[in-house]
This record gives C-alpha cells, sequence and structure tokens, in this order.
C-alpha cells in the first residue's frame, strides 16, 4: 500500500517504538510480579544479560528458537534464585543482594560470552500477523513484529487478570502486602516469594533473548546498557500495574524512536539527552505524585512489604 | 525432608566477631567463585590468583596505581557509610560523582582562567564538593518531606547524570581538536592536583589520597564528636528515640545526604584532577557502585573505609593484570565483586543466626556464640 | 503474689461450670504454662501462663477476665495455635490436641479474632475472605455468606477503608467460613463505638445458640455483663476463678464489686504512706486536652497538679495512656487543649527544658541500645553548649547519674544494652531527675522489673516529688496508691473519675473505674452524662460521652 512519506515515517517511528520497549517490558513485567510478592530485586541487569547471553549461545548451538528461548527463560531464573535465596531465606538486605546480582550478570556474562563476540547466531525476526500486517501503520507498527514483541503486548492484560482475578494472584498481593496475615490463613510466604522472584528472572532472560535474539543480533558484552535499570524504573512509573507498565513501555519506547528521529533530522527542539534521560526524570515524577497525594499512596504506592524479610514466630 | 524446619534464632554476637565472620565469607566465596569464574574462562585459577598479586603488589608502580584507586574508593565508599549509619541507602553515589567532575571541569575551564593561579585547584575541589551535594539534595528533600524511597531517587538520578555528562563533552564542551575522540579541552596545569612522589617514582598517585584520608578522620570526628554527629547516629539508630529527644528528622536526613553527595563529587573532581585531566569516556567507571562495596566490606566503620578500599582498588588493579597476563576480559573483576558482597551477606547471616533444623528429635546445626542474652527479652509486654 | 481468693457469691457454684448448653467442654486446657524471654528463671523473663486450667463450652459465650499483663491473650494464643505452650496439655472433645500453627488450629475448629486484626488492607473483603478459606474470589459467594450469618458488610470494598466494625465483622466471617466451632475474640470491644456493641453482642449470641463456643478477651466489665454466660478471671497469670455461671437472681448476672477485685487483686501492703498535697504552687495544668487520631485516642482531659504532689493516672492499656503521657512528656502535640506549666504555654524546646519525661518504652524511646551511658545522657540533659560537645561532661553526668541512683553498671562507658532493665530504669530516672525540671512525667516505670528495682524506683519517683509536680501514669492501681495523692482513671480515653489515695475502699474503686464500672460498682452502659470529675472531689460516678 502506498503511503506518504510522512505516514510511512511514521509507521517506521512506531514500529520501532513498539520494538524497543520489548525487553524493557519483559523485564518489567517480572519485577512487578517479583515485587508485589514483596521482594526487591534490583538485579534486573544482571539477568537481562544472562538471558541474552544464553539465549543466543543456545541458539548458535541449536539453531532452534524454542530451545534457545527456553535456555534463556531458565537461566534467568536460576540468576534470580540466588537473589531469592539471599532475600527470602537469609533475610538479606535486598538492595545489595539485587546489586551483587547485576554485578554478578555482567561479569559472568562478560566472561563466558567472550568467544562468542561477533560470532552469528540465530536470528528471529518479524513474524507478520496474517491479514493484521496489512492495516496502514497499525499493521507495519504493532503487527509485524517479533515473537517475544507480541509477547511483551500480550503479557500485560494476562498478567493483570491474573493478579486481579485468580487464586494464584490473590496469594501473590497478599504476600506483598501482609506477609504475616497471609500466613495466618496458611500461605507458604517463602513458596510464593521464591516462584515469583524465579518467575521475574525468566521473564527478565526472556528480555535479554530478545536483545541478543532480535532486537540487535548477536552478542556484545553489557548489551544491555542500562535497559535493566530502566525496566526498574518503569516498575515504579507503572506504580506496579501491568497495564500501566505496557503504556509506560510504549511511552518509553515512543521517546527511543523519538531520539531516532531527531538524530536523522536536523532540526533539534529538545536536546537528544533530555530524551534520553526523560524515562528516568519521568519516574521520579511519578514518584513524587503518588506520595504527595494520600490516596495515591494508599493505592498506588508500593506493597506494604516490599523488601521486607518475614520471618516465623517459632 | 519432610518434617524438617527450618529456625532461626537470633543470637548477639560483638561486632569484632560479626566483622570477622562476615570478613571471612567474603573472602572465602570470593576465592571459591573467582576461582570458578578463572577456570570457566580458561585459566588456571592459580596463575590467575598470582597474576593478581603480583598485578596489584608486584611493583612500585602497581602499588602506586592501588593508591590512585583508593582515593576515589574512600570517597565514595564514605558517602554510602554514612548514610547507611542513618539507614538511608544513597546508591547515586555513580551519579553525584559525575556531577562533581562536572563542577569542577567547569570550574576548570570557565573560572579558573579569570581567578590568581593558586585558587584554581581548591575553587575547583569546592566546586566538585557542592556539585555532588546538589546531585543528592533532591533525594533528600524527596525523602525528607515526603519519603519518597531515597534508593529509587538516587538511583534514577544516576543515568541522568551520565547522560548529561555525555551530552556535555560530545557538544558543548567537545575539545574540537579532539580528534574524533569525544572529550573536553585537558584541563589547565594549575588545577591539576599534584603528584605525591616525585615524577621518577614512575607513580600518578596523587594529593587526592591524603585528601580522602583526611576526611575520613573528619568524617569520623563529625559523627562521634560532634552534636550533629550525635543525632545522626541517634536518627540511625532509633528514630522513636531521636523524636524522643526532640531532633529534627527531616533536616538530618537531607544533610546527611548532601555531606554523602559531597563526598561523592569530591571523588569525581579528584578523579578527574588528578588522573583524566579532562571529562571523556570512561570518567565514571563504576566507583559510585563500588562504594557501595566498600562502605559494606568495612561494614560501615568510618574509619576502616579507607582499608577496605586500598583492599578494593588492589583488587580492581590486580584484575587490570589479569587482562593484559591471561587476556581474560575486564568483566572477570565485576564477577569478584559480586562474589565478595554475596560472602559478606553470608557471613552476615552466619553472624547473626543460629540455624536450627527441627527434625522429629534433636536439633543439629548448633553454632557455639557469645551471648548477652541475660540482658535480652525484657520488659516483655503480656496481654 | 496471692493465692487466688475463693469465691463467695449468693448463688452456689462449683468449680467446674454447669451451663445450661452443655456438660462436656468443648475445649479446655490443663496445666497450660508459658515464659517469654529466656529459659531460665533469670531476671526478666515473664512467666505469662502460670499452669493454667480452663474449659471451654459450647453454646455459650464466656469472658476472659483480667487486667495488664493477667495472660489472657497469651492464654487464648497458644489454644488458637499462635503460639506454642511451654507446658501443659490441651484437649479437644476430650481427645489431646497439638497446634502447631493458626492455620492447623483453623482446620481444627478453633479461630482468633486479635484486637490488631490480621487482614490484608489493600485487598477487599471478598479478597480476604477467599485468603482465609481456599476458594475463588466472589463477591457474590460472600454476600451470600454474610448475610447467612447476619453481618453486615461491604464485600467489595478495600479493607482500607472499612470501619473498625466492619473489619471486625470481616474476621468473625473468615472464621465462619472455615466452620470455626470455637471463636475466641481478644478485646473486641476496644475497637467498637459503644453503639455497636450491641450489635456485636446480637451476633454472638446467635452464633452460640447454634451450638458454637464464644470467649471473649477484655477488661470491661460493664461491656460484656449483658452477653455472657459464664466468667473466668486471670490475674497475673494464674486462674484466679473458673468457669463462674450466670446467676439468674442479680440482674447484673454477676456480682461486678466483687469481680472487679478478683481482677485487680487484694490491696497489697503499702509501703509507705503516700504524701499529700501539699498546696504548692500549681505546676501543671491542663485544659480539654484532646489528644490526635480518629476517634482520639483521649479527650477533654483537665486537671492540675501542684508542686511537691504525685498525681497518678490509671487505665488499662489502650485507654489512651500511652498517648497522654506522650502528649504531657512534650513528644507529641495534642490535636486540641492547652497545656500551662508554671503558667507559661512552652513551646517544644520549651517542654525539653521544663519537663521530664520517662517513657514507657526504655530500651527503643528512652535510650539507644548501642550508645554509651555517657551519650544517653545527650537524649535530654544538654550536656555542654555547642557543636562539639564535651565527651567528659556528658561522661561525668553519667558518673553522678549512676551514683544517684545505685545504677549497677561499670561504668559511663557502658553501652545501655548491657543494662538490665531495672538498672536502665534507674539511669534514665537518674537522668530526668538531675534536669530538676519542674515538671516529671514518668510512664509505667516498673513493668518488668523485680520487686528490688521497683522499692527503687518508687524513692525516686518520690523523691522528685520534693521539688517537682509528678504524673505517674500505670497500669497497676496499687502502684498508684503506692505514691499518689490523687488517682485519675482513664477509659475509653476520658477520665471517668479521680480517686483521693486515702479514701474507704480507693483500692477496689479504682478497679471498677478500670472497668468501666461507675465508683460504686454498677454498670451505667447506655447513660450519656456531660460533665467530668472535678477536682478534688473523692469519686466521680458518670461515664461522660463514650464515642
Amino acid at each position: 500500500m502506498l503511503l506518504s512519506p510522512g505516514m510511512e515515517n511514521l509507521a517506521l517511528l512506531a514500529q520501532i517504538a513498539v520494538k524497543s520497549s520489548t525487553a524493557v517490558l519483559l523485564a518489567a513485567y517480572g519485577e512487578i510480579i517479583t515485587e508485589r510478592s514483596g521482594v526487591l530485586n534490583l538485579g534486573l541487569e544482571g539477568m537481562l544479560l544472562i538471558g541474552a547471553l544464553a539465549g543466543f549461545a543456545t541458539g548458535a548451538a541449536t539453531g532452534d528458537a524454542a530451545t534457545a528461548l527456553g535456555a534463556a527463560a531458565l537461566a534467568g531464573a536460576a540468576a534470580a534464585f540466588i537473589h531469592a535465596f539471599f532475600a527470602v531465606s537469609l533475610g538479606a538486605d535486598q538492595v545489595l543482594s539485587g546489586l551483587s546480582l547485576s554485578l554478578l550478570g555482567a561479569g559472568l556474562t562478560g566472561v563466558l560470552g567472550r568467544d562468542l563476540l561477533g560470532a552469528p547466531g540465530l536470528v528471529l525476526g518479524a513474524v507478520p500477523v496474517p491479514v493484521l500486517a496489512h492495516i496502514p501503520v497499525l499493521g507495519q507498527a504493532v503487527f509485524t513484529q517479533p515473537v517475544l514483541t507480541y509477547l511483551a503486548l500480550l503479557l500485560a492484560p494476562l498478567l493483570w487478570w491474573v493478579l486481579a482475578h485468580t487464586r494464584t494472584g490473590l496469594l501473590v498481593r497478599a504476600c506483598g502486602e501482609n506477609a504475616s496475615a497471609a500466613y495466618a490463613t496458611g500461605v507458604p510466604i517463602g513458596l510464593v516469594r521464591y516462584a515469583c522472584t524465579c518467575f521475574g528472572g525468566a521473564l527478565a532472560g526472556l528480555g535479554g533473548a530478545f536483545l541478543s535474539l532480535s532486537y540487535t543480533p548477536g552478542w556484545r558484552e553489557g548489551m544491555s546498557a542500562g535497559q535493566g535499570w530502566i525496566a526498574i524504573a518503569m516498575v515504579l512509573f507503572a506504580t506496579w500495574r501491568p497495564l500501566r507498565a505496557l503504556l509506560g513501555g510504549l511511552l518509553f519506547g515512543a521517546l527511543t524512536a523519538a531520539q531516532f528521529s531527531f538524530q536523522t533530522e536536523s532540526a533539534q527542539w529538545l536536546p537528544v539527552w533530555v530524551l534520553r534521560a526523560a524515562p528516568y526524570l519521568l519516574t521520579i515524577a511519578v514518584l513524587v505524585l503518588v506520595q504527595s497525594n494520600a490516596r495515591l499512596r494508599r493505592y498506588s504506592g508500593p506493597p506494604a512489604n516490599l523488601g521486607r524479610f518475614f520471618r516465623r514466630e517459632s | 525432608m519432610m518434617g524438617l524446619r527450618f529456625v532461626l534464632r537470633p543470637r548477639h554476637t560483638s561486632a569484632p566477631v560479626r566483622a570477622a565472620v562476615s570478613l571471612f565469607f567474603a573472602l572465602a566465596l570470593a576465592g571459591l567463585l573467582g576461582s570458578l569464574v578463572f577456570a570457566l574462562a580458561g585459566a588456571s585459577p592459580a596463575a590467575a590468583w598470582r597474576a593478581m598479586a603480583e598485578g596489584a603488589l608486584g611493583s612500585g608502580y602497581s602499588l602506586g596505581e592501588v593508591l590512585l584507586k583508593t582515593a576515589p574508593l574512600t570517597l565514595t565508599g564514605l558517602a554510602v557509610a554514612l548514610c547507611c549509619r542513618l539507614n538511608l541507602w544513597n546508591v547515586g553515589a555513580e551519579g553525584q560523582f559525575v556531577c562533581g567532575a562536572l563542577a569542577a571541569c567547569f570550574v576548570g575551564l570557565f573560572v579558573s582562567p579569570g581567578l590568581p593561579p593558586f585558587w584554581g585547584l581548591p575553587a575547583a575541589l569546592i566546586a566538585g564538593a557542592v556539585g555532588g551535594a546538589a546531585w543528592a539534595f533532591l533525594p533528600g528533600l524527596l525523602k525528607a518531606r515526603l519519603g519518597v524511597s531515597e534508593i529509587l531517587t538516587t538511583l534514577l538520578l544516576n543515568y541522568v547524570a551520565a547522560l548529561f555528562m555525555e551530552h556535555l563533552y560530545y557538544g558543548p564542551w567537545r575539545d574540537p581538536e579532539g580528534m574524533g575522540f569525544p572529550g573536553t579541552v585537558e584541563l589547565p596545569q594549575n588545577v591539576w592536583l599534584p603528584m605525591l612522589f616525585p615524577a621518577d617514582w614512575g607513580t600518578r598517585a596523587h594529593w587526592g589520597l591524603p585528601l580522602a584520608l583526611l576526611l575520613a578522620v573528619g568524617l569520623w570526628l563529625l559523627l562521634e564528636r560532634t552534636r550533629w554527629g550525635f543525632r545522626a547516629r541517634v536518627l540511625g539508630q532509633s528514630p522513636k528515640a531521636a523524636a524522643y529527644a526532640g531532633f529534627r528528622a527531616a533536616r538530618i536526613t537531607i544533610t546527611a545526604l548532601c555531606l554523602s553527595g559531597a563526598l561523592a563529587g569530591l571523588a569525581g573532581a579528584g578523579e578527574l584532577l588528578g588522573v583524566q585531566h579532562r571529562i571523556q569516556d570512561g570518567l565514571a567507571s563504576g566507583f559510585g557502585f563500588a562504594g557501595i562495596i566498600v562502605a559494606f566490606l568495612a561494614r560501615l566503620n568510618l574509619l576502616a573505609v579507607p582499608f577496605a578500599a586500598w583492599f578494593l582498588g588492589a583488587i580492581l588493579v590486580g584484575a587490570d593484570q589479569l587482562q593484559t597476563d591471561l587476556r581474560l576480559p575486564g568483566a572477570v573483576v565485576l564477577a569478584l565483586e559480586a562474589a565478595l558482597l554475596f560472602g559478606a551477606l553470608l557471613g552476615e547471616f552466619l553472624a547473626a543466626n543460629r540455624v536450627q533444623i527441627i527434625g522429629r528429635t534433636t536439633k543439629r546445626f548448633e553454632q557455639r556464640h557469645e551471648s548477652c542474652d541475660e540482658n535480652s527479652g525484657e520488659d516483655n509486654h503480656v496481654a | 503474689m496471692t493465692a487466688p481468693t475463693s469465691v463467695s457469691f449468693s448463688a452456689p457454684q462449683t468449680a467446674c461450670a454447669e451451663s445450661a448448653a452443655s456438660t462436656a467442654p468443648l475445649l479446655s486446657c490443663r496445666g497450660l504454662s508459658k515464659r517469654f524471654g529466656g529459659s531460665s528463671s533469670t531476671e526478666g523473663s515473664v512467666l505469662a501462663s502460670d499452669n493454667i486450667d480452663l474449659d471451654i463450652h459450647a453454646g455459650s459465650i464466656q469472658a476472659l477476665l483480667g487486667e495488664n499483663g493477667a495472660g489472657k491473650s497469651t492464654l487464648m494464643s497458644m489454644l488458637s495455635g499462635w503460639l506454642m505452650p511451654d507446658s501443659g496439655a490441651m484437649y479437644l472433645h476430650g481427645t489431646p490436641l497439638a497446634l502447631g500453627s493458626p492455620a492447623l488450629a483453623m482446620r481444627a475448629g478453633i479461630g482468633m479474632v486479635h484486637q490488631r486484626f490480621s487482614l490484608v488492607e489493600a485487598l477487599t473483603g471478598a479478597e480476604n475472605l477467599a485468603l482465609a478459606d481456599g476458594g475463588s474470589v466472589s463477591v457474590r459467594r460472600a454476600e451470600a455468606l454474610a448475610a447467612q450469618w447476619g453481618l453486615v458488610l461491604d464485600a467489595r470494598r478495600r479493607v482500607a477503608e472499612m470501619s473498625m466494625g466492619e473489619r471486625q465483622r470481616l474476621e468473625i466471617l473468615k472464621l465462619l467460613s472455615r466452620d470455626a466451632r470455637i471463636l475466641i475474640l481478644d478485646e473486641p470491644t476496644s475497637v467498637l463505638a459503644p453503639a455497636e456493641i450491641a450489635g456485636l453482642c446480637e451476633t454472638l449470641r446467635r452464633l452460640a445458640d447454634q451450638g458454637r463456643a464464644i470467649v471473649l478477651i477484655t477488661h470491661k466489665l460493664a461491656e460484656i455483663a449483658d452477653s455472657a454466660d459464664e466468667v473466668s478471671v486471670l490475674r497475673r497469670g494464674r486462674m484466679i476463678a473458673r468457669n463462674i455461671p450466670r446467676d439468674p437472681q442479680l440482674s447484673t448476672g454477676w456480682d461486678m464489686a466483687e469481680l472487679s477485685r478478683l481482677m485487680v487483686g487484694r490491696d497489697l501492703s503499702q509501703t509507705a504512706p503516700p504524701p499529700r498535697q501539699t498546696g504548692g504552687e500549681p505546676v501543671l495544668s491542663v485544659r480539654g486536652l484532646t489528644g490526635q487520631g480518629e476517634p482520639p485516642a483521649f479527650s477533654a482531659a483537665n486537671f492540675d497538679v501542684a508542686r511537691g504532689e504525685i498525681f497518678a493516672i490509671v487505665g488499662v492499656a489502650g485507654n489512651g495512656q500511652e498517648d497522654l503521657a506522650a502528649v504531657l512528656g512534650g513528644v507529641v502535640s495534642p490535636a486540641q487543649g492547652e497545656i500551662t506549666i508554671l503558667g507559661g504555654r512552652p513551646d517544644r524546646a520549651g517542654f525539653r527544658s521544663l519537663v521530664a519525661y520517662v517513657p514507657e518504652d526504655r530500651h527503643g524511646t528512652a535510650t539507644v541500645a548501642e550508645l554509651s551511658l555517657a551519650e544517653n545522657m545527650l537524649l535530654s540533659t544538654t550536656g555542654s553548649r555547642g557543636a562539639i560537645f564535651s565527651r567528659g561532661a556528658g561522661k561525668r553526668a553519667a558518673k553522678a547519674a549512676i551514683e544517684a541512683l545505685n545504677v549497677a553498671a561499670t561504668g559511663p562507658q557502658t553501652k545501655a544494652r548491657e543494662l538490665s532493665g531495672g538498672n536502665l530504669q534507674k539511669f534514665i530516672l537518674a537522668r530526668e531527675l538531675s534536669k530538676a525540671a519542674p515538671l516529671f512525667v514518668v510512664e509505667q516505670p516498673t513493668q518488668g522489673l523485680d520487686v528490688f528495682a521497683v522499692s527503687e524506683v518508687h524513692a525516686a519517683i518520690r523523691e522528685a516529688a520534693d521539688t517537682a509536680a509528678v504524673v505517674l501514669v500505670t497500669g497497676d492501681p496499687a502502684e498508684a496508691l503506692a505514691l499518689a495523692g490523687r488517682v485519675a482513671v482513664l477509659y475509653r480515653g476520658r477520665v471517668i473519675g479521680v480517686v483521693q489515695a486515702d479514701a474507704p475502699e480507693a483500692f477496689e474503686r479504682i478497679g471498677r473505674l478500670m472497668a468501666g464500672l461507675d465508683g460504686a460498682g454498677t454498670t451505667n452502659l447506655g447513660h450519656p452524662k456531660n460533665g467530668q470529675p472535678q477536682l478534688g472531689q473523692s469519686e466521680s460516678s458518670t461515664m461522660g460521652e463514650l464515642k
């Protein structure tokens, strides 16, 4: 279909926006589940890298997409398990443990991935959705994307539904809001928190796999380039809600696309660095907004037991 | 394993015992995991550790390099430790470091030419402290007034600072004769931090180190001997007691964060004025985060921070050697840092808890402890 | 400790209850004991439950009475799986019972509603219910359940938005949805407005009539008089009177005065006559003082205290005296009303120099555990001027404090956490005494202390009264009478009576007021009267407006 250059440009930018938000969204969804259960995991950067390397290496070795993605998810979950052990079982400081995990991920992948630098591997390109991909603009933006991007778009309503309307979601929320009350009704706090943390790790692993298999195929040291931290910002921006995270992700993705656009065009009515800093600044603004309004603080604030160690009374 | 339960019983160990146990496990785990990583990377662990030791302590130059790293690590370690003593988390030392460097650069490039030559350096250093403090002010204010988590705000601001710095040295402050390498013009010599030792000793260690050590002592005095430090310590240990005593938590919080930011900012200024002499890629290189490790290894004891900083500095310099000698990727040092931290966390846990596995009959796993049990658990309010 | 007294009632009764509903108990315990704070009987460990026997009968509402520290909540927590007993046995339907957790107890049909509810505030009522009974989240099911039991609550609302009464109903619904046969409620009326109490009693009556067993833990005699079938009384961890049935010949069911006497115990022999009001200059003057909170923790407090006088404020924990003490001590500002000290209204800084405040929490608030005694002195005294404080001055002051009250500490460098409770309290008192402030506010000073330490603390308080006005906030009426000239009783945040220490039967009167009865021992529910007790009168019999 012939489009005017402006529209084509818009479609391309939209496609970039959606695509570039995928890794962050997947990691953010995972962290939302983790934090809703009461565990603060700042190791997203490390888990993204671990997932990226695992996915890439497995993909290069087997050539099979499913195995590669499975390996990435597994690797991410295993990394998260370490943090869960320290945070949930040992009651260690969750900030320190999460930061350690980030460092560990960066260090391990840097060492293990050395031989894979620049090597060719599996590439998971865009998979157009039949029929829908032909819609003007939207077809290119939303329906011509890699598989993991579709996952990122679909997970938002799915996770929202699970959290709000299933018993599993109820258990998760109860653990995060009032672990002792939940314990009194027989909820296994440790198990739920471990499961949620590992689930978060698995999603972050998938996010990393997206980077090395679809976004910028190949392996480079430190290729997550801070997207783990943006994902954490996203969780706060979305006030721990999956649907808001999707919006936030698309917004942040749009900012990324705008950066592209600015760099190609000469007109710049906003310095590029402000655009790149915008996600962080916007998140701070949201934090301030939530805390300064009593009603918002009550309903959009962090889970009441976030980061707190639950110790069973003897 | 059915029917087995893990029960944690807290115990009172004295501070030196906890420190020793924590340190032991930090080193043990670092040794274990480090060896594993070396092996995975295809190097013999023994050779790797030897290379590290040589790289860190093997020559006068390397000793000087360790000293070079000790200064900024001390300062960022102090910054984090100070906040942790008040139960605040400053994860933003990285960003405050950058802002301090930027402020010092600003003074060095644009202000100092108008000043008498002697004043250039002090002005730049003061600017560095102010720059770092300013960057920490907003998180402090938001925490004190609105209760916004300082972990999150300081963390987020790191990235804003990094992006701003990149913008500056790629853009307005770029050296037009940089020959393709983005960065600012080199700072005038009068703003440089002078070397500690004569040039023919072959080391780059500069006066930033004595300054950092002085500040460690000064900060210790501030915390232990002044009225403000007393209030801060009380607030950190017991907010209820602080309220009882009429201390103003908000003011203390903001001051502490600004002070912390100033220290990190000085670290940045020092790195700029003493080592790099221009703002360019790789200025920050993780000193802010490393400060967290330093603070934790020093167990928040301000006078122990320089030692912990030296230790981490040795590891960092030794790891550089690994890159050249054994061609291991630089990332290996990150894995070592992670292992140190995890080990310290594990040690902390073991020192503070007695783990009992309650099976059907007896308890195993009991470790001996020095306890002050007689004086605990009193005044139980029984309803 | 006094031995359990034999109870004389107008109707014959036996030690074991014979309730109308059944004779064999549904749940019972024998010899249940629990000690807190260490496995030895060194100073500091508390025997919360001492060899307790109790029967709980189906179809009956039993009130478990007792004052602070009686051990009511501990006992019931053991019976409902929240705590493990050290020794003793429990029986359900006659078969031995071992409970490892609240969830296990729930499976056995025993549920407890705590004073501070165990609800997840961010979730809705229906969600909390689903959490408890393992079913799906369904508003319709929750509403049907609520209707079935006659409980009014909006299951769609988040718990954070529910009133206290509604939350309580939700907690009860949680228990009923698991078919709890035995429901235990801890101080259920303390979160309710008096108008809501009738509704609760109605509900409980209905449940009991269906054959369930209800246990109400309370210290508020007046409020349960109409609803209870039998009464047991705990004092200092011991069962004083067990399963006393209602006497049909008494309108209130029991001799209330007698019950309150059982609760507070016999008047212990006084060690020294309390000082009389010397008629010194008025130091503290309080008018219309109302605390923060919605509803306020305490309201409309009016009293004067003169130099040389010890004025006691007595009440069971939770009736507002913690908040009142904090306001008098200058730590919290009141929502309304005035405090006048020596004729002036001090600001925050003024409070610190005019008031010496010894709070209840000696480890967490009055001192900082990890700091030395020398530094702890500086929490409320100025030590020295200027930014650099003189450690020498702190050390000297600490030394003086240690010597003044004979604190067993190795020196000013000792950390606060190394001191035993009694010595720490003496240190704090010495610190506050050294301020020589005109007003001395001391809160629960002898909690958890041994007899010797208690007498030393009392001596220090009397010494303080030589030069200052002293306000003593305590939950122990015997202590109040041993020290004070006048004793005010706080109930539901209001001063409902002021008793002269030398009045006849002062102890009994105070006991009755603390239980919500009037001085004469009659209940005055539903007769709201305005007016406050006037100073100098020996007693008052109004309950005021209880809101």
